[in-house]
């Protein structure tokens, strides 16, 4: 069902932030999306890109899927160089600093946050070290969020997917290579679509009946990593 | 601290962040269990009380220039070790920004603030981690961070600090699995203690240091030395051989639900 609510898709270039906002306009929803080559750890131009498109009203809803790609290549860590390490662990830390702040300067009271992650950080993956340590720095920081936020009724809650649902979203002919990650084990559900999943819980927490719910994890993974 | 005796005799740790606070302390803990400690300071003149603890436990300091933010000295530091001594058996990565106490005003602040947290809890925890890997490899070593329940559960007041502190969480449990092979140990310990910060609010704001020791079941706060202490040693020794991937937390029972 289409939302009127307005809609930012950070990390909207590809992968699971790309099929969301594809399928979330579809429906008719209201969405603002970032140019892709946008550099998102530049606060100047994310501020003034957001400026442009919000003008004088505010934002309902904010999506955050955005990592990035190096982040994703299995090396062991000491094969980087330190310019490998910053790109493939600390960019995506700074880009989700940058976009959550200046995100707020044009969200509305009671607005939703939403921050999409893959599940690896949870159990931690051999040769994926930079991208577990950026995905555990941004669920943690959009903890702090919520609690800073939480005055304005702004909830922030983080949703984890499957890896490979994170990368690829819906699309399957995607050449994005996707990292084995044999320590995750099986899914406890048969296979389903990570978008479709991902969307209901997005329309389940923008409803007043979740207003009470932030700082949150949803692990919709099919049931791969079920958390102590 | 008897219980530690001999615990870590004749191996050789080096502890960031050791001038004071929970990095004296842990230090000093690893002095009592015989080890030979390598007190990474970024002032060497600031290190002497932290010798003084060590060497009173038992232990043999070694004081080292190290600022993790700048990698020849963090690499100085772990060859000084290794030339001194032939090993090194452990890296405690206890360093935090200067600015790790001070309130972070999100909406408003910089990037340069936050690099402020990442250069010392982010960039030197995976700096440290390849210098230190060829001797660790050898050693069978340990490598331990400091975290903090505030990685955990996030903080209001300190979101940078909360968040590079969740970063070594995650770092750990992915180079825990990555290391494994090599059995190295990777582990974080979550303290609540007494720091430098707080001894100066029990000076100028004794109630709220009150209020926050009436959160803790236990009903005080952590010592470094004789609370958060042990159980780094215990993490690095090798009565911890099958433990790997984990945060301990240690705060008197304040975070249960960690």
């Amino acid at each position: 069902m289409a939302s009127s609510a307005s809609t930012l898709v950070i990390g909207s270039g590809s992968g699971i932030g790309s099929s969301i906002a594809q399928r979330l306009r579809s429906r008719g929803d209201s969405i603002i999306e970032f140019a892709p080559t946008l550099d998102l750890t530049n606060a100047e131009a994310v501020g003034e890109s957001l400026r442009s498109a919000v003008g004088s009203g505010t934002i309902d809803r904010v999506v955050l899927a955005a990592i990035d790609p190096s982040a994703f290549r299995s090396a062991p860590i000491t094969s980087l160089t330190e310019a490998e390490w910053d790109q493939a662990a600390e960019y995506s830390m700074r880009a989700a600093f940058v976009s959550l702040q200046q995100a707020h300067a044009v969200l509305a009271d009671g607005g939703r946050v939403i921050v999409l992650l893959p599940t690896v950080a949870a159990t931690g993956v051999a040769g994926l070290v930079p991208l577990c340590t950026a995905v555990e720095t941004i669920r943690v920081m959009a903890k702090a969020v919520a609690r800073r936020w939480g005055a304005r009724s702004i909830t922030v809650n983080t949703i984890e997917v499957e890896l490979a649902a994170f990368l690829l979203g819906d699309n399957d002919a995607s050449d994005a290579e996707v990292p084995m990650v044999p320590v995750l084990g099986q899914p406890a559900l048969p296979p389903a679509s990570a978008v479709d999943d991902v969307i209901g819980l997005i329309d389940m927490l923008a409803t007043p009946a979740a207003g009470a719910i932030t700082g949150g994890l949803l692990v919709a993974d099919r049931g791969t990593v079920m958390q102590p | 601290m008897s219980g530690l005796n001999g615990l870590m005799e004749g191996r050789v740790v080096l502890v960031t962040g050791a001038a004071a606070g929970v990095g004296r302390g842990v230090a000093a803990a690893f002095g009592s269990a015989g080890a030979i400690v390598g007190i990474g300071v970024r002032r060497p003149e600031a290190a002497e009380e932290t010798a003084a603890a060590v060497a009173a436990a038992g232990g043999t300091p070694v004081i080292l220039k190290c600022d993790v933010t700048d990698a020849m000295q963090s690499a100085a530091a772990i060859e000084q070790l290794i030339r001194e001594f032939g090993r090194l058996d452990a890296v405690v990565h206890n360093a935090v920004s200067g600015r790790s106490s001070e309130a972070t005003d999100f909406e408003n602040t910089t990037l340069d603030e936050w690099e402020d947290h990442a250069s010392v809890t982010v960039r030197a925890t995976w700096r440290l981690a390849v210098q230190a890997y060829p001797h660790l490899q050898k050693s069978q070593g340990a490598y331990l961070h400091m975290s903090s329940p505030a990685g955990i559960e996030g903080s209001e007041r300190a979101p940078f600090y909360s968040a590079v502190k969740a970063a070594q969480r995650g770092f750990v449990r992915a180079l825990a699995r990555e290391w494994g092979p090599d059995h190295i140990r990777v582990n974080s310990v979550a303290p609540l203690a007494i720091s430098p910060a707080l001894e100066n609010m029990k000076i100028l704001e004794p109630e709220r240091v009150k209020r926050i020791e009436g959160l803790v079941p236990l009903g005080r706060l952590g010592d470094p030395e004789t609370d958060i202490g042990p159980p780094s040693v215990f993490l690095c020794s090798d009565e911890a051989r099958y433990v790997t991937g984990q945060t301990l937390v240690v705060s008197g029972g304040r975070f249960t639900s960690l």
